[in-house]
């Protein structure tokens, strides 16, 4: 018998408010478990906006972001109690993928928050490597964070959750007046045949589709140790009945280890920031007081580790298939093959305030468990480690995403998105941002409103969501800093001046609240304000090194410079400026940090403005997707044409960044492009002026006496 | 179509050459027609026409016409009124302004009807596009072949040649590779160094690397123009006093009366330019008015002009006439360093030229040949008689060989700079270099920066690079973990 449960939004509505929400207590989530436990037969025959299936960190979001945008959204999980788990390391955030979580915090997503509240060892990584490249990064409490998550998502309006597995889609013939090959109207549940009707369905199932999982020479089907295979009628769905092509990758998870069986003194202490810096714009400080965090330990793999790994390679079938693995999160079977003779960094980090475990990063492995114990007690603090639970490998499948529009919905299918490791990524932050971004579309497209698109030069979620749609992946693909060609105007710090008003602002998107909204307002005119009381510090640089003694201002050339010219000084603080002018600056200490940053990157993004005018006029320019390639009256190599057929970018400039697309080639397109909007626009004008005649006439049949 | 039909390109070639072999004949114009098959996609194309052998002095011209309507215009300014040419033969024909009747020019005529399918006019450089695209020629080789097209002098083919083969390619190419190398292991820094076994020592090796290629750069930029040199032509400018004979040198190079000559100084008012083809090196040749002071307005704006070509010139020639020469030797040499002086910014790239040396005594002749070489603050001296031609060859030969180190040998060395184009991107890639420099102790984000833009701006020379390709080398490069 299914277990369903399902859980009301109306039970509370608190916390909405985030600013409050670490100086609050989560609901004690149990204590609502089971009184609003229903049987799934309630929810057949409801029409839902929007249907998540999966609760992982695409899932979550893209729930949280639909109903945010105002979608009577229903999620769709195997166990409501692993909503939010971390189902791989104990961390947020990174290099380039904490860019990711301020952007998603920006459009009032629920990671960065979740981190705050769940963090327990705050660092920025990059620190002296300059503002634009750090990252903000935590170690978590897996218990905390996914506490925070099931907390936030009962208590959002229009969010329904319910426990099922989902056995097919439901698909019918297209609306005809919108492009598409199939539409999705619903799901069907396993073990049953309750279906459920929804206008957009996202599909975030991670790992499960088609999942099997790795454990020496066994293999069993399933996304995640300790949880149920998902249903192979969706993998079925997906590609025979919408004739979606598929790829298959692989990733994998490290041993657990038993926290007490190792010798931390053998390791090296690595300590958090002394001030951790918290993920959310909202937040002014995070939940784990400086002092109570927990430090991580560093320490090396050996000979003895590569020699293990050598000698069990025959009873390792997951390294022997040749599947494409991450290079970037490379098991250590792979790193030591891959480099030997090298001794290879692993680090051991803490998986919450009370757990009992440590989580030993860089040591994903999917040989058999006995041999797993012989490896890691190769590594000195390890020799006498207990292993908790063994590492194991997955391999699954991914929907090749160039099938995807830039709002993240299956191009040939209307009404469904797809979201997270589904496309082919890897990492929780890649997975929230794609989820967010897929949630608000499946939410706007149910509510009959135009779906929306990031710009690669705007935003890390652009830069994502480009590269998954008009490139596609050969490897899982992970969030770099060095994939955004605007990295300097991409900042961490910036997030919510890129964002926050776009979240909004296209009030149609909506997924932004008021309090946030209203908060990036005040942030974005005080710095504007800032910026203009520095500018108007017009001084000679004699005049400077008077007021600023310690500084080593050249007085060779006479001229004159403003306080942001003076703020671009390495050694020049905003704090400095602000004590020789206190009438004029003090007011803006608060913004302290982020005005220096500021005035030593404008110049910078001052130069890249153009060439992010040049992408953005040519991302405007659409290709219709019904294009038929082939017979493109354009001179284009044949290659090219199989090129764009095979991807179909949706704008010229997704053109211009395929591979084996020539600068020849985008001119001719650009041509072709020209001409076709030319004639559109004579064809909306006949359009229009047939509809003013018709319109007319109708108002003269009106005015007609009855 | 012929040039630019990909199958016939080797016949475009073999043509070009042909007629080069046979310099000194009289110009042909190629006069091809063709009427294509009226593919679908162009069936209401117009009929074209277009001089399709490039711009600028070209000993051949190819007229190209091509439409529907090429045959009637075959038939009324070719001659062909009873009927069209044997298709694909050439025939020289009259050709007549199709209104005036007037004969035009006298030509080959090749007719190339449009029974092959799917045949439609090309556009403007779409041959070379075509190959770009099928990956044959890399974007330098393009610009290769435009050149060759162009190709006026055998120098210039031979460096056109050698830049097509891809020489100019390797080098930048090369320096792109090693670009890429530094913005991969300084993306590797940024995106991976924390968490990962990134050797300290990855930045130090960036910084070496950076100031190699910036020093390489810099020193290809500072190959003084040669290459630019051998496409556009060496800039030659005859200058000095009036009547010193500067036009009859001029008319003595180009061997034909080019400027006017006559007793009165100040004959010559306006630059008179003439091209001149010097031992397979291309020299634009200007005659300048005589330098002297005067309050004809005319005349004065003659000076004005000449002055100023002397300063962008490449190299000048600077004509005195022998008989003002004093008789002792070393009063001879003040006197020309001083009117040197008078004349040239500068007298690093010029000739003395003593004109007139017919005029002087056989005995003063030789002694002012011989002694005047070799003194110290004097440029080469060479004494001519554009009257007698004595010395002229002597000094034809100073003049080759220096137009020829001012262009460099194009088979020799290291593959100098042939485009402005190319000269302006690399400018920007060596201050993009210094950007990193800058920067590389602060804010490693804005130091890669200038890596980044380095690259870009390199890759606009050699084609594009993504963030595919730098990630491929981070992942080769390094071990890198989580």
């Amino acid at each position: 018998m299914l277990s369903i449960v399902f859980f009301s939004a109306s039970v509370n509505q608190l916390l909405r408010c985030a600013s409050h929400m670490l100086r609050k207590k989560l609901p004690f989530l149990h204590s609502l478990l089971s009184p609003v436990s229903r049987h799934v037969g309630h929810l057949t025959g409801h029409q839902y906006d929007v249907i998540v299936v999966g609760g992982g960190h695409a899932g979550t979001e893209a729930a949280a972001a639909a109903a945010r945008v105002g979608a009577e959204t229903l999620l769709i999980t195997q166990k409501i109690h692993t909503i939010g788990a971390l189902s791989c390391n104990p961390s947020l955030g990174g290099v380039g993928k904490g860019q990711l979580v301020k952007e998603v915090d920006a459009l009032d997503g629920l990671c960065g928050r979740a981190g705050d509240w769940a963090g327990i060892h705050f660092s920025i990584l990059n620190r002296r490597k300059g503002p634009a490249v750090w990252g903000p990064r935590a170690q978590l409490d897996r218990q905390r964070y996914r506490d925070f998550i099931q907390s936030e998502l009962l208590s959002t309006p229009r969010l329904t959750m319910v426990e099922g597995s989902v056995e097919e889609l439901l698909v019918t013939e297209p609306n005809p007046e919108e492009p598409g090959h199939h539409r999705v109207t619903g799901i069907r549940l396993a073990n049953g045949s309750h279906a459920i009707s929804a206008r957009s369905v996202v599909l975030t199932t991670g790992t499960f589709l088609s999942g099997s999982l790795f454990v020496g020479q066994t293999t069993s089907p399933g996304g995640r140790i300790g949880d149920a295979p998902s249903s192979a009628g969706l993998s079925h769905t997906l590609r025979e009945r919408l004739g979606l092509r598929t790829g298959r990758l692989r990733t994998g998870t490290p041993p657990r280890i038993v926290k007490d069986s190792v010798d931390l003194s053998l390791a090296k202490l690595h300590l958090p920031d002394s001030h951790p810096t918290p993920f959310s714009f909202l937040n002014t400080h995070t939940h784990c007081k400086p002092e109570e965090q927990l430090p991580c330990y560093l320490t090396f793999t050996t000979p003895g580790v590569e020699r293990v790994v050598r000698e069990s390679l025959q009873l390792n079938c997951h390294i022997q298939q040749d599947t494409k693995g991450p290079r970037y999160c490379p098991s250590i079977e792979s790193r030591v093959l891959r480099f030997p003779g090298r001794s290879h960094q692993v680090w051991l980090e803490p998986e919450g305030v009370t757990s009992d475990l440590l989580y030993p990063q860089g040591l994903s492995m999917t040989m058999p468990p006995d041999i797993q114990l012989r490896l890691i007690r190769e590594i000195p603090p390890m020799r006498r480690a207990e292993i908790h639970t063994p590492g194991y490998g997955v391999q699954y499948d991914f929907v090749c995403p160039t099938q995807l529009s830039p709002a993240l919905q299956v191009k040939s299918t209307q009404g469904l998105f797809l979201a997270g490791q589904i496309n082919g990524t890897t990492g929780y932050e890649e997975a929230a941002a794609q989820g967010l971004w897929a949630g608000a579309n499946a939410a706007r497209s149910a509510l009959s409103m135009p779906t929306v698109t990031l710009s690669r030069t705007e935003s890390y979620i652009g830069v994502l969501i480009d590269d998954l749609v008009s490139r596609g992946v050969t490897e899982p693909y992970r969030m770099f800093t060095s994939r955004a060609e605007f990295r300097t105007s991409l900042r961490p710090d910036n997030a919510d001046l890129r964002l926050t008003p776009k979240g909004r602002c296209f009030e149609e998107v909506g997924c932004v609240s008021s309090v946030r909204y209203q908060e990036s307002l005040r942030v974005r005119n005080s710095l504007q304000d800032a910026l203009t009381a520095l500018q108007a510090l017009f001084l000679s640089t004699s005049s400077w090194k008077k007021k600023l003694p310690s500084v080593p201002i050249s007085e060779t050339k006479s001229t004159l410079l403003t306080g942001l010219d003076l703020l671009q000084y390495n050694d020049v603080t905003f704090e400095m400026l602000a004590s020789a002018f206190p009438e004029s600056l003090s007011s803006f200490m608060e913004f302290a940090q982020r005005l220096k940053i500021e005035a030593v990157y404008k110049p910078h993004c001052d130069l890249n403005k153009k060439e992010i005018e040049r992408i953005q006029r040519e991302e405007n320019m659409s290709l219709p997707q019904d294009i038929d390639y082939f017979s493109l009256p354009v001179s284009l190599s044949d290659e090219v044409r199989e090129i764009l057929d095979r991807v179909r970018p949706s704008t010229l400039g997704a053109a211009t960044r395929l591979e084996g697309i020539t600068p020849a080639a985008v001119v001719n397109l650009l041509n072709y492009v020209r001409v076709t909007e030319k004639k559109k626009e004579t064809h909306r004008n006949q359009r229009q002026q047939e509809a003013q005649r018709d319109e007319e006439l109708c108002a003269n049949s009106a005015s007609l006496p009855q | 179509m012929l040039p630019l039909r990909p199958v016939c390109g080797g016949i475009w070639r073999a043509a070009v050459h042909t007629v080069r072999m046979s310099r000194g004949a009289p110009p042909y114009r190629l006069f091809s027609s063709t009427c294509d098959g009226a593919p679908a996609a162009l069936a209401d194309a117009d009929t074209i026409f277009a001089l399709s052998s490039g711009h600028g002095r070209c000993g051949v011209a190819v007229v190209r016409v091509s439409g529907p309507a090429s045959a009637t215009a075959l038939r009324c300014m070719a001659g062909f009124t009873q009927r069209l040419p044997p298709p694909r033969t050439a025939l020289l024909r009259s050709i007549t302004d199709p209104r005036s009747t007037e004969v035009l020019d006298r030509g080959l005529v090749l007719w190339f009807p449009g029974s092959v399918p799917g045949l439609r006019p090309a556009e403007a450089g779409e041959f070379t596009r075509r190959a770009f695209q099928a990956g044959k020629l890399g974007l330098t080789e393009v610009e290769g072949l435009g050149d060759l097209i162009h190709a006026e002098t055998e120098a210039q083919r031979r460096q056109a040649l050698r830049q097509m083969s891809g020489e100019l390619g390797r080098l930048y190419q090369d320096w792109s590779d090693r670009l890429k190398r530094c913005l991969a292991h300084v993306e590797a820094f940024i995106d991976f160094s924390e968490d990962e076994l990134i050797e300290d020592g990855v930045l130090n090796r960036v910084d070496v690397s950076v100031s190699d290629l910036q020093a390489e750069i810099e020193r290809h930029l500072k190959d003084e123009r040669r290459g630019e040199r051998l496409r556009s032509g060496v800039q030659v400018v005859i200058a000095g006093a009036t009547n010193a004979g500067k036009s009859s040198l001029l008319n003595k190079l180009c061997q034909r009366p080019a400027a006017i000559v006559s007793p009165i100084a100040g004959t010559t008012r306006d630059v008179v330019e003439t091209a001149l083809d010097l031992g397979g090196f291309p020299v634009l040749l200007s005659d300048t008015a005589g330098l002297r002071d005067s309050s004809d307005l005319v005349e004065r704006e003659g000076v004005r002009r000449a002055r100023e070509r002397v300063e962008q010139a490449d190299l000048t020639l600077v004509v005195v006439d022998s008989a003002h020469l004093p008789s002792e030797v070393d009063r001879a040499a003040a006197f020309l360093r001083e009117h040197l002086r008078s004349v040239l910014p500068d007298t690093d790239r010029c000739l003395l030229v003593l004109n007139k040396a017919d005029l002087l005594p056989e005995k003063q002749r030789q002694k002012l040949d011989t002694e005047l070489r070799g003194v110290s603050g004097l440029p080469a001296v060479r004494l001519i008689s554009c009257q007698t031609n004595e010395g002229l060859k002597a000094f034809l030969t100073v003049l080759h060989s220096s137009v020829k180190t001012l262009c460099g040998d194009p088979l020799f060395g290291a593959p100098t700079l042939t485009q402005a184009r190319h000269r302006a991107h690399l400018q920007r890639c060596a201050a993009a270099l210094a950007q990193y420099q800058r920067y590389r102790d602060t804010d490693l984000a804005l130091a890669a920066e200038g890596v980044r833009l380095a690259v870009t701006s390199l890759g606009r020379i050699t084609g594009r690079v993504g963030a595919e390709e730098i990630l491929d080398i981070i992942f080769k490069d390094f071990c890198i973990g989580k």
